[in-house]
């Protein structure tokens, strides 16, 4: 109990804002392991998605069907691109939320960023099936199998941060998310962030490059 | 010392943030950040003949400022800035590794030669 309430004291006087996350167990790296596992995970996703843009760049000039020039709507996507930008934000309050100790700001920031994630990907949904309307399915052309896989399992990563951001708010509101436990957020927060980077390399790559 | 597994840790011991920064006024000016060079990226398609990013200079411009988002929300929004190095050095690891295979790749194809795409 004493060596409990001496780090406690430590970590305030060392660092007043640093998160009082905790390690389960030692790890010879300081890091914890799941931590360390998802950055692990996101670098190893930097070749999944580096596939797909590249086979997106490849082939970009379809031999048939309408090209990206005749398609795409640069202001409406733009504004879903600001959209998911600015659930970066929403996100990382979160997890400064959780740190603070504030759980009520930690729902409604997670809240918000499930929300503008929902946006994004409702917006997607609405931009496919206008490509499908005007004639540019999946099979129509070599571009847009291409472009439809990269964008498709961009959205699915999307999804999958919406479910995780709503599982953890379930978790907040049974009482399962203390704040020595931030470390969940932020690793989620970490997941969120890297959809986020990946879709301003491919709006600016797919959807800005002429 | 050893902890247990319900007792902060110092801060020396971290896993995450071992540096002190400020919060909320940060995320939201880099947020202001982001979303100015998302307007500048929009601009490039709204006048393309300004003289800035006009011509051969457009897909330079676009890259710069997608690398200055990129790496803005690398550093300060998942904490790379702040956090140990070996996470950086792990997140790199694939990130210049996917970068040299691709390029590898797209040089294989002939893509930066124009007349390879008729």
């Amino acid at each position: 109990m004493a060596e409990a309430l001496t780090a406690r004291e430590s970590v305030k006087a060392a660092d007043a804002h640093a998160p009082t996350a905790h390690i389960e167990h030692d790890t010879n790296t300081g890091i914890s392991n799941t931590k360390l596992g998802m950055w692990l995970f996101l670098a190893s996703e930097c070749l999944l998605f580096g596939g797909l843009i590249t086979t997106y760049l490849l082939y970009k000039r379809p031999l048939e069907g309408p090209t990206p020039e005749e398609i795409f709507d640069i202001p409406f996507t733009s504004t879903s691109s600001f959209v998911l930008l600015m659930s970066s934000l929403t996100m990382v309050l979160a997890v400064s939320a959780i740190e603070r100790g504030d759980h009520e700001r930690l729902r409604i920031w997670i809240g918000a960023t499930a929300l503008l994630g929902a946006t994004f990907m409702a917006g997607q949904i609405y931009e496919f099936t206008v490509f499908v309307r005007e004639g540019l399915g999946f099979t129509t052309s070599r571009f847009s199998s291409a472009f439809y896989t990269l964008t498709g399992f961009h959205g699915v990563h999307v999804t999958v941060g919406i479910i995780m951001l709503m599982s953890l708010v379930l978790l907040s509101l049974r009482g399962k998310l203390p704040e020595h436990r931030s470390e969940t957020v932020e690793i989620v927060g970490l997941y969120w962030h890297f959809v986020d980077v990946v879709w301003i390399f491919i709006f600016a790559v797919v959807y800005l490059v002429p | 010392m050893t902890l247990t597994s319900h007792d902060p840790i110092p801060a020396a011991n971290l896993d995450g943030a071992v540096e002190d920064y400020s919060r909320d006024k940060v995320y939201v000016l880099t947020a202001l950040f982001l979303a100015a060079v998302t307007v500048l990226e929009i601009l490039t398609y709204a006048y393309p003949d300004f003289p800035i990013w006009s011509g051969n200079l457009l897909v330079p411009v676009l890259m710069i400022m997608m690398a200055v988002k990129f790496f803005t929300v690398l550093y300060i929004f998942m904490h790379l800035k702040f956090d140990k190095p070996l996470l950086t050095w792990v997140f790199y690891s694939g990130l210049v590794l996917a970068a040299l295979v691709y390029l590898a790749m797209l040089s294989a194809f002939r893509i930066w030669w124009p007349e390879s795409h008729s």
